[in-house]
């Protein structure tokens, strides 16, 4: 019923990097097993470091154990469905085009980074910078969604410009920072919001701290003034 | 190591020796071009280089590549640093899309099959870090030329007309910066940046000082061919990057009418084509190409180079701090501004050349047309990198300057605007391989001041790189691709008798020399020595003691006396 299963046969020492998306469930186990990734500065093959096995036929990979020290699972994704049983490491679902990641653990920063469709959700915690641009990049997350059941850090939705961020629990400080577009929810609390905010919309439960360059009209606050912006924040 | 060699069978165009596509070996010991009967044949290792075209390595006299500026550029440019070229291993790491790490510059040159690489302004308070950079590009040969333009002590040796102080203070800081020659940033412009001005034209007063650009101008390159320093004055013209500033240019260039050096020109202008702007606003920009070229053909003792636009991304970095300010209002891009206390500033901004912008457009158009239009013994191929764009696009300016039906296919799909702002269309002239050959070895070679560089005759830097093109039977015309393709990755590279690179791939690392002029024979060094420790304790941050980089810091420093 699944396709792919991959578990790491160590604990790393230094993190991994493996592009690694459920377009490899088209592949058989032995060229699979020759993927290449970064150990380190080494280039070794993905079967160097995981164990790989194949039941079914589902465009599906399933990443059995601790993936905390392994970056940018799903980069680039455009179908398909990954589910990663602990925790996973920075830059999950970077530049995501389309398909579900599923983290049943915690994720690390730069989760779904400039992604662009497809779905997110973490079933622990997530880190910091969720949605975000890349440094110097002007664009953040521009469609698609991810959901964070727990808690998240600071920087969520920087320079996002479409698609939806949802957390349930609480999350940092400089929430929507430079947001162009798009939606965040925050159910619980946050720190600082909206911070030169251009567009979009920003919902929050619990506390929070808005810029004061903000100005209520009809019971939600409008800005970043200090940019023109139109952006939106409101009570959930 | 082979301390031998034997180049055979290469078809060699070495334009200052004469030699026009012909077939012929060449020799080299001990990192030297030598005479056939120097080498024992079995000693020496041989290359065939059958039906493929051997030069002399190539030559980048202007190039961002070591110092404030470019690291600056690398620390507000993360984004720049995502392209991963190589991975640790027998060589370093190299990363950047346009604007590289150390090494990734070094390797990108070799590459190519060029040997030199000058940094073409040093910030002299920032000498130090500047040769740590450069100690950090391996592969090429390199110097740098400190910036004098808005140097208070020039500033006050200019205004009170005492030459034999100037001279002595440039022999003063070329040694102390370990520097090449005499570059010159919009004299008076960046000191009026201090203020937060800039100077329009040639007589504008300097703020705080009784002197105008002109006086700068004529009064460093008085003192420079006084001096004979390798290098001619290397000036960016005041008013870059204005609409209409192509005028300042030409009037720039006749500022030296008549005067005389029997072996080089006696004022470089450098990428002209930021300089080379008609109209009067940005609305009724047009090329003032025509008027620049006709200048400097007219005249026999100045060289220009090209600072061609690459469409993609690039970095302005320039010692002209007004204008980068300019450049940041205009685009809305990121903008750093260094202050280099008393001796001028900087700015950096990112840019990106797109061809469907007219104004980007026009300038890549104004670039190929100072290069088309200029004697080819008189315009040098630069990108003015990374102002321009790459440097790893040499080969693609190459090849256009070669092919007007290249230059037709890209025109078609730039701005129309070029069409009626340029005169690029109706250009028909197509330079010879020789001719690039010369503009891209010994051209620079010759604009430098370095008798070594640039050519394969006897006694010359065994710098080499042979390409797989056959002069003999490529129609440059028609065959641009082949052009641009054999031009991008040299078949070998060999660097004073080394070959670094074989079939296109790197195969040992190796550390070039750091040239720097010695010129305190040629004035009364204890002239200025009052002066030194007035500036130093009244305006400076650090002790005059302090100041400067020593010989033995340096990794292998070359030590030009004159
Ligand atoms: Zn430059």
């Amino acid at each position: 019923m699944r396709l792919i299963i991959i578990k790491p046969k160590t604990e790393f020492v230094v993190t991994v990097e493996a592009e690694i998306t459920p377009d490899l469930a088209e592949k058989n186990v032995e060229e699979i097993k020759r993927f290449k990734v970064y150990y380190g500065k080494d280039r070794v093959e993905l079967g160097e470091l995981f164990e790989v096995t194949k039941e079914g036929d589902d465009k599906k990979l399933v990443l059995d154990g601790d993936f905390s020290r392994v970056k940018w699972i799903g980069c680039r994704m455009s179908d398909g469905e990954i589910v990663v049983k602990g925790n996973v490491g920075a830059n999950c679902g970077a530049y995501m085009a389309g398909g579900k990641i599923t983290i049943e653990g915690n994720a690390d920063d730069w989760l779904g980074a400039e992604m662009r469709d497809g779905e997110i959700v973490v079933k622990g915690n997530a880190g910091n910078l969720i949605g975000c641009a890349y440094y110097g990049n002007a664009t953040g997350m521009s469609g698609g969604k991810i959901v964070i059941e727990g808690n998240a850090g600071n920087y969520i939705g920087e320079k996002m410009s479409g698609g939806e961020i949802e957390i349930k629990g609480n999350a940092g400080d400089f929430i929507g920072t430079e947001m162009k577009g798009g939606t965040i929810i925050i159910h619980g609390s946050c720190g600082f919001v909206g911070g030169d905010m251009k567009a979009g919309e920003i919902k929050i439960g619990g506390e929070f701290e808005l810029v004061p360059t903000f100005v209520m009209q009809e019971g939600t606050w409008v800005g970043d003034v200090n940019v023109k912006g139109e952006g939106i924040v409101r009570k959930l | 190591m082979h301390h031998m060699l034997h180049i055979k069978n290469g078809i060699v165009i070495d334009p200052k020796n004469g030699v026009k596509a012909e077939k012929m070996d060449i020799f080299v010991k001990d990192g030297k071009i030598v005479e056939e009967g120097e080498i024992s044949k079995n000693e020496a290792k041989v290359i065939d280089a059958s039906n493929k075209l051997v030069v002399a390595g190539g030559v980048d006299m202007h190039a961002h590549i070591a110092g404030s500026k470019i690291n600056t550029g690398r620390t507000m440019r993360p984004e720049e640093m995502r392209v991963v070229r190589l991975i640790a291993n027998k060589f370093r790491t190299a990363v950047g899309r346009v604007l590289l790490t150390s090494p990734a510059i070094g390797y990108e040159y070799a590459k190519m099959g060029y040997t030199s690489a000058f940094e073409a302004a040093q910030p002299p308070i920032g000498a130090l870090h500047t040769h740590e950079e450069l100690d950090s590009i391996p592969m090429v040969d390199k110097a740098a030329l400190p910036v004098f333009g808005n140097w208070h002590f020039v500033l006050k040796y200019v205004a009170e007309k005492d030459m034999e102080k100037l001279k002595a203070f440039i022999a003063w800081a070329i040694e102390r910066t370990k520097g090449f020659g005499v570059k010159v940033v919009n004299p008076g412009g960046v000191e009026a940046w201090m203020y937060g001005g800039n100077v329009s034209s040639l007589d504008d007063q300097v703020p705080g000082f009784n002197v105008t650009p002109r006086e700068i101008i004529t009064s460093l390159v008085k003192a420079t061919e006084e001096l004979q320093l390798n290098h001619s004055v290397h000036l960016h013209c005041n008013r870059l990057g204005v609409p209409g500033n192509y005028e300042t240019t030409v009037e720039s260039i006749k500022l030296v009418d008549g005067i005389k050096n029997d072996s080089r020109q006696v004022l470089h202008v450098t990428h002209v084509q930021f300089n080379a702007y008609a109209g009067d606003s940005w609305r009724t920009v047009a090329s003032g190409a025509e008027a620049i070229a006709k200048t400097v053909n007219a005249m026999d003792n100045v060289t220009i180079d090209m600072g061609q636009p690459i469409f993609g991304h690039a970095t302005a970095m320039t010692g002209d701090a007004p204008f980068q300010f300019t450049l940041h209002r205009l685009t809305g891009s990121r903008w750093s501004n260094k202050d280099s206390e008393i001796e001028g500033g900087a700015g950096i901004v990112p840019i990106a050349y797109l061809p469907k912008n007219p104004v980007h457009a026009l300038q890549w158009a104004i670039g190929l047309e100072l290069g088309l239009l200029t004697d080819s013994d008189k315009v040098v191929l630069t990108t003015d990198y990374p102002n321009g764009g790459p440097f790893t696009e040499y080969p693609y300016i190459m090849a256009m300057l070669m092919s007007k039906k290249m230059r037709e296919g890209e025109l078609e799909r730039v701005s129309p605007f070029v069409q009626k702002a340029s005169n690029l269309p109706a250009i028909d002239v197509e330079k010879s391989l020789e001719e690039v050959i010369h503009m891209t070895r010994s051209l620079p070679a010759r604009v430098l001041g370095l008798p070594n560089k640039g050519h394969l005759g006897v006694g010359a830097d065994a710098d080499i790189a042979i390409y797989d093109l056959n002069p003999l039977e490529v129609d440059t015309s028609n065959d641009f691709e082949k052009i641009y393709k054999a031009f991008k990755t040299a078949v070998y590279t060999i660097k004073d008798g080394n070959i670094l690179v074989k079939d296109g791939e790197m195969v040992d690392e190796y550390w070039g020399k750091t040239y720097w002029v010695d010129a305190r024979g040629k004035a009364d060094m204890e002239a200025i020595k009052d002066d030194l420790n007035e500036f130093f304790s009244k305006y400076y941050t650090v002790e005059l003691q302090n100041y400067g980089v020593e010989e033995r810091w340096l990794k292998k420093p070359e030590r030009i006396v004159i």
